[in-house]
């Protein structure tokens, strides 16, 4: 017996204005699916035999499909039983909360996500305690970390059937909650204040009109608006507390810093001063009109008349702990083959 | 009242701007619906295609175009005309058959062209706008007037061999030249989820080398924004872009379409809910930029500049016989 875990891929993730105004990548569908079977033969290899997964009308599904019947009609055996979540889809992001909201409900025991960081936000907006795994397959991606797949896919087998142990497997994570006259949304990176009132193409690009920023952790590594605090001061997601940065235009900023806010595109930010944020502490935006952007894509728009409330919340959900499931695997010889096994192996998959 | 003039900051265009967008947005939509009702009388020769629910689309982009930059519209196309500023009265006229018509009542509702305004027409046959417009953009490259074409083509259409082969074209002479597929999920009655085998209009531009986006098709800042940066890139020699606007048609695929096809209660939850024009409404007047009395007003006078419109339609005189081999060919 093996746990059952989801599979959120959400289609129309990296499709945005960054890939004109940046060359950000634009990944195909195909290889979207092509990165679902990987993970998928990964965590079988680790005795999972059961995989629910987000319907979608993008095509990921169809091309998953296919490489599953191929693989049958050859007499191949390494993919789990994979079902799709059953219901209309919308072709917005309220598949992504339903699918996890259903999966959750199906005690699955990961949640493996592709997509960028709305993707991840949507998920764990929905999912409560269940662990994820993030892949990035969007674009600026702070949150999901970089890396092959197929190791997500063996970090998560190796985690929900028990072979890593769970202190070991898993890790927990701060998100910032945003209260708009207490209307809530979530972000897992950064929060970003900017004085446009539309949400429009949603993604950040125009520097002029960033204001403030929120941080549940700064990596120098990332790019997008939390690459403005990690290129600050670098705050750890195991910290306890995030970054607050106010922004300023050049001529009475302290510091002017020479960012990536999308993948390739150097801009320089200015900046008035930063200073550690507090968990479990309410900050209002210093600006009374504007818009919120969760993780780097404007989402809500607010007015002097609105009620805003910014606060960082630690140990708000857990993700499966990549690293640490192969570092304890190769420790402990979880992937020593029998000889039996090695046998199966051979010539084949 | 009048609500306070700065837009500066918070939307992407002033005041005027956004009054402007309103304007043509509430223009098409006017003119669509009364051309709902007039060819249920029987009145409209010929097959209509109506542009009611993608305003959005249209208006978004044309908002950044001038006179000089050219598009090549669809069958559907009434709205891309009425965004690049073709007049509604010989509009028409035109889809009247009437020879006060743009092009003399000899073209009707899928052949309206400008040249004037820079609508090089219409189309009725499927994806031949793109070679026309990859052919308006070498011309603007070899003037050097940074001129942009732009090429409109649905969903069904982005199949023809045409507009996959202007892509390439497009790329291999780097042209000013933009592609903006209209994806309202049906061609006719064929949804799109089963007849275009690549899932994702951004992965066929990809395919070409091209860079594609994908937005809000309702939303009207959505697909001013990005058109806006492509257009931008477009005119300094950056090169061709495609731009998907996912959209919904709030009519049948023609006039006189059952719709059959459709989910129950679909057409229903389109005009509750995804009405483009209710939410662009929205949102200025929630902002405080625009009050309802100032959209009031630009409404009236739409409906009275289309009600002419008709009125000079219905009142002009059909073509005669001897108009039959006028304007149809051209010495050289
Ligand atoms: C070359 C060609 N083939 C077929 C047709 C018949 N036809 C007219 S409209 C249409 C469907 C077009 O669908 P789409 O491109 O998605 O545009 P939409 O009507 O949805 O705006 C078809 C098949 C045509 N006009 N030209
Ligand atoms: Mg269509």
């Amino acid at each position: 017996m093996g746990s059952a875990i989801g599979i959120i891929a959400n289609p129309v993730s990296a499709r945005d204005i960054r890939r004109v105004i940046a060359n950000a990548t634009a990944l195909q569908i195909t290889d979207r699916a092509n990165i679902v079977l990987r993970i998928l033969s990964c965590v079988k290899a680790c005795g999972v035999d059961h995989v629910w997964m987000m319907p979608e009308n993008g095509g990921i599904r169809h091309h998953v499909r296919r490489g599953i019947d191929r693989a049958e009609n050859q007499g191949q055996t390494h993919f789990p039983r994979v079902e799709h979540l059953d219901y209309k889809i919308s072709g917005t992001v309220d598949d992504t909360l339903k699918a996890a909201r259903l999966m959750k409900e199906k005690g699955v025991a990961a949640i493996v996500v592709l997509g960028g960081d709305g993707t991840h936000r949507a998920v764990v907006t929905a999912c409560g305690d269940v662990p994820i795994a993030g892949v990035s397959t969007g674009t600026n991606n702070a949150f999901p970390e970089h890396r092959e797949p197929t190791i997500t896919g063996l970090a998560v087998g190796l985690a929900v059937t028990g072979k890593v142990p769970a202190s070991h497997a898993y890790l927990p994570n701060k998100k910032i909650t945003v209260r708009v006259n207490g209307h809530e949304e979530i972000a897992l990176v950064d929060v970003a204040v900017v004085t446009e009132r539309y949400i429009g193409a949603r993604a950040l690009w125009r520097t002029e009109t960033f204001r403030e920023l929120f941080v549940t952790f700064a990596d120098p590594e990332v790019i997008g608006m939390s690459a403005i605090a990690g290129l600050l001061s670098p705050v750890s997601r195991l910290d306890e507390g995030g970054l607050h940065v106010r922004l300023a235009p050049e001529d009475e900023a302290s510091i002017v810093l020479d960012t990536p806010i999308a993948p390739g595109y150097m801009r320089g930010i200015g900046i008035r001063d930063y200073a550690p944020m507090k968990p479990n502490h309410k900050y209002r935006p210093s600006i009374a009109d504007g818009s919120i952007a969760l993780d780097g894509e404007r989402e809500v728009s607010f007015t002097r008349d609105d009620d805003v409330t910014i606060e960082l919340v630690p140990n708000a959900f857990r993700t499966v702990n990549v690293s640490g499931c192969m570092q304890y695997a190769a420790r402990h010889g979880l992937m020593r083959m029998k000889p039996d096994q090695k046998l199966k192996r051979v010539g084949g998959q | 009242m009048t609500a306070p003039n700065s837009t500066a900051g918070i939307f992407p265009l002033d005041k005027p701007g956004l009054l402007q967008a309103y304007r043509t947005m509430r223009t098409i939509r006017e003119f669509e619906e009364r051309l709902h009702a007039d060819f249920a009388k029987g009145d409209i020769p010929g097959f209509v295609h109506l542009y009611a629910g993608e305003e959005a689309a249209g208006t978004g982009i044309m908002m950044h175009l001038e006179d000089k930059d050219r598009i090549a519209s669809t069958h559907r196309g009434h709205g891309h005309c009425i965004a690049k500023g073709v007049d509604t009265s010989g509009m028409m006229a035109e889809i009247y058959g009437k020879v006060s018509g743009s092009c003399r009542g000899k073209g009707g509702s899928m052949h309206i062209a400008d040249l004037s305004k820079g609508m090089m027409g219409a189309n009725g046959i499927l994806g031949a706008g793109a070679p026309l417009v990859c052919g308006a953009a070498l011309a603007a490259k070899y003037r050097g007037d940074g001129g942009v074409a732009i090429s409109f083509v649905g969903d069904g259409a982005s199949n023809q061999g045409t507009f996959l082969e202007s892509l390439n074209l497009a790329a291999v002479w780097n042209l000013p030249a933009i592609f903006v597929v209209e994806n309202n999920g049906y061609a006719e009655s064929t949804s799109r989820d089963y007849a275009v085998a690549v899932d994702s209009f951004v992965d066929r531009a990809a395919g070409f080398g091209l860079p594609g986006v994908t937005v809000d098709g309702l939303d009207f800042f959505a697909v001013y924004e990005a058109a806006g940066e492509i257009i931008k890139r477009a005119r300094e020699g950056g090169g061709p872009a495609l731009l998907e606007c996912k959209m919904i048609r709030m009519y049948g695929h023609f006039e006189g379409d059952q719709q059959t096809y459709r989910a129950k209660g679909e057409l229903d939850d389109i005009r509750a809910n995804k009405d483009c024009l209710k939410m662009f409404t929205q949102r200025v007047m929630e902002a405080g930029v625009i009050s309802r009395g100032e959209l009031d007003a630009i409404d009236r006078e739409v409906v009275a500049e289309i009600q002419e419109a008709s009125a000079f339609a219905k009142a002009a005189p059909l073509p005669t016989a001897a108009d039959l081999t006028t304007d149809v060919y051209v010495n050289y």
